[in-house]
């Protein structure tokens, strides 16, 4: 009868945190999405780091706010080093937004829930597993932004500049900010749990609300809001070129960004432990 | 069958008490108490919409109750301590990654249950899937998902089973063989709970039948008692009914029921009506036996319409 001890608790068949993150890895790991979007992560990364120095010293196209710094400014070198996540943080959310929508989509929630029936540590399992990938695109992708925007610098006859003021903290605050980005998947993912609704929703607020709105709010001279909206933060986190925006300061940048993080993180959990699985 | 740590010991009831489920004005389940006994195999019947999977999602903490209890062995699912080796769940065959391996999938909640690797082999093997395990579940047919939901539900090797629609999609000869292998899990010991909204398909696997309709339980009991041949009746048709309630009387046989050409007779079976007929050279245009009691309620409460 000692399999049977029902009502004894924190037996050898309750699963523990450990042995749940390695199971979100082995979700993420067994199907093919997980490379798909890094390949397509890195395959943006690889142009927009080589754009980026390309462009040093020169108008994009937007005018004077659009000129960039030269190739030897700090400022410069920050933008370019940090195209890693402007390039991937969008592949890095999808991966946060079909890590949740998938168990829904595929009703593998069901399976999920019966190995663990007291869900705050899944979903917990299944944010630390998703910052542990992300984090790995945040490496793969700022290493494609070195290679791209560093062979395209020594090219033009700079230096490569990886230890100039600022740039190894933007470096490694790339790497962290593409892991958070995954996380605030997760959290729209509980949100909208429809996969479809959720990746345009994610897709179109990062690209298109969040520009739009800093626009608006600059021309209101409401810059003080619009530097609070999560990609002007990362932005401000990494010192990089600011097209003319006002940007908080870096720890400023980095403290909001976690602060997104963790509220979309909470609101996964909390909206996932009571939603009743149909 | 099961395999070396096939389970021993007593076995495990599940009760569900008062167990009502509402979603918004729906009322899904309602009021529906019953238990069901290990060692044997219970059919949890019912045409589809009648609220059998609310309740079985109910008793595994998937969907909160608006009123009662359903428990496993007294204990509410959310707080068993070993929840995967004490109930072994199929709920949908669908509930695979298409993109996943079915031993992968499998390894994800061994991975997440604490248990061995060797497992999965073991499951594999007693569904039948082992040579096809590497194949993405995406190319999986109807009846090799049905094998895969089965091989997750015995991964804990658990003393209760709980399955909806486990026959969905299966051939005949996969009917028969998931008959074999739950009638051997619960000659074992074990509590084998099986939804269907097919009575044919479980007839000649349950021991134990519950039928649910609109969200009530309207029938509990052995199929045995359902199916007492007592209450089953022969229907005759005939062009002269008088001259066949004559012979009926001189057999002694009773009539019930009837009506013009259509003579329905209880207690006997169609052979004896056949020879009383036969002996007064009554002309016949029917003579079949009605279906049997439980066949005629499941009936009722479908409209037929889910028969295949």
């Amino acid at each position: 009868m000692s399999r049977l001890a029902l009502t004894a608790e924190g037996s050898v068949g309750h699963p523990s945190l450990r042995r749940l993150v390695r199971s979100e890895l082995l979700k993420i790991r067994s199907t093919r999405l997980w490379w798909a979007l890094l390949l397509g992560a890195v395959l943006l990364v690889l142009v927009q780091a080589g754009f980026t120095a390309a462009f040093e010293g020169e108008d994009q196209g937007f005018g004077d706010v659009s000129v960039l710094p030269p190739g030897d400014d700090p400022e410069l070198l920050r933008t370019v080093y940090t195209q890693g996540f402007f390039g991937g943080y969008i592949f890095a959310l999808i991966l946060g937004i079909t890590g949740l929508t998938g168990e829904y989509r595929y009703e593998t929630i069901t399976p999920t829930f019966l190995v663990a029936p007291r869900r705050h540590p899944v979903v917990v399992a299944k944010l630390i597993g998703h910052l542990v990938v992300g984090a790995g695109y945040g490496v793969a992708c700022t290493a494609a932004a070195i290679l791209a925007g560093g062979l395209v610098l020594v090219a033009k006859g700079f230096d490569l500049g990886l230890t100039a003021d600022g740039v190894p903290r933007a470096i490694a605050m790339s790497v962290l900010a593409m892991a958070l980005w995954t996380l605030i998947g997760i959290g729209v993912g509980t949100l909208i749990t429809n996969q479809i609704a959720a990746i345009l929703v994610g897709v179109a607020v990062a690209y298109i609300v969040e520009p739009l709105a800093g626009l608006v709010l600059s021309v209101v001279d409401a810059e003080a809001v619009g530097k609070f909206l999560p990609t002007a933060a990362t932005t401000g986190l990494f010192e990089s070129f600011d097209y003319g925006q006002s940007l908080l300061t870096w720890w400023q940048g980095g403290l909001v960004l976690l602060g997104y993080a963790g509220l979309f993180a909470t609101l996964g959990v909390l909206l996932s432990v009571r939603r009743d699985i149909t | 069958m099961v395999g070396p740590t096939s389970m021993t010991g007593a076995g495990v009831p599940i009760d569900v008490a008062g167990l009502t489920k509402r979603f918004g004005s729906v009322l899904a389940v309602d009021d529906v108490s019953f238990r069901v006994e290990p060692g044997r195999v219970t059919g949890f019947l019912g045409p589809n919409g009648a609220g059998k999977t609310t309740t079985l999602r109910c008793l595994l903490g998937l969907v909160a109750p608006t009123a009662g209890r359903a428990t496993i062995g007294d204990v509410l699912y959310r707080q068993l301590s070993d929840p995967i080796g004490t109930v072994g769940a199929a709920l949908e065959a669908a509930s695979f990654h298409p993109g996943r391996s079915a031993r992968d999938h499998l390894a994800v909640l061994a991975l997440g249950a604490g248990l061995p690797e060797a497992r999965i082999d073991e499951v594999l093997a007693i569904v039948g899937l082992d040579t096809v395990s590497d194949r993405r579940t995406g190319t999986y047919s109807m009846g090799m998902r049905q094998r895969l939901a089965l091989a997750a539900a015995l991964l804990g090797d658990p003393p209760v089973l709980i399955l909806d629609e486990p026959g969905n999609g299966l051939d005949p000869a996969g009917i028969a063989w998931l008959r074999d292998l739950l009638r051997g899990l619960a000659s074992e010991g074990r509590t084998v709970l099986m939804s269907s909204h097919v009575l044919s398909e479980v007839q000649q696997t349950v021991e134990e039948v519950l039928i649910l309709a609109k969200g009530r339980l309207v029938r509990h009991g052995p199929l045995r008692e359902l199916e007492d041949p007592a209450s089953k009746a022969v229907v005759v048709r005939t062009p002269t009914p008088e001259r066949l309630r004559d012979a009926l009387r001189e057999a002694g046989m009773v009539e019930a029921g009837s009506s013009d050409a259509t003579i329905r007779v209880t207690g006997s079976t169609p052979a004896a009506v056949g020879a009383a007929a036969f002996r007064h050279q009554v002309e016949l245009h029917e003579l079949s036996a009605e279906p049997s009691d439980l066949e005629r309620i499941f009936l009722e409460l479908t409209g037929g319409e889910d028969q295949p």
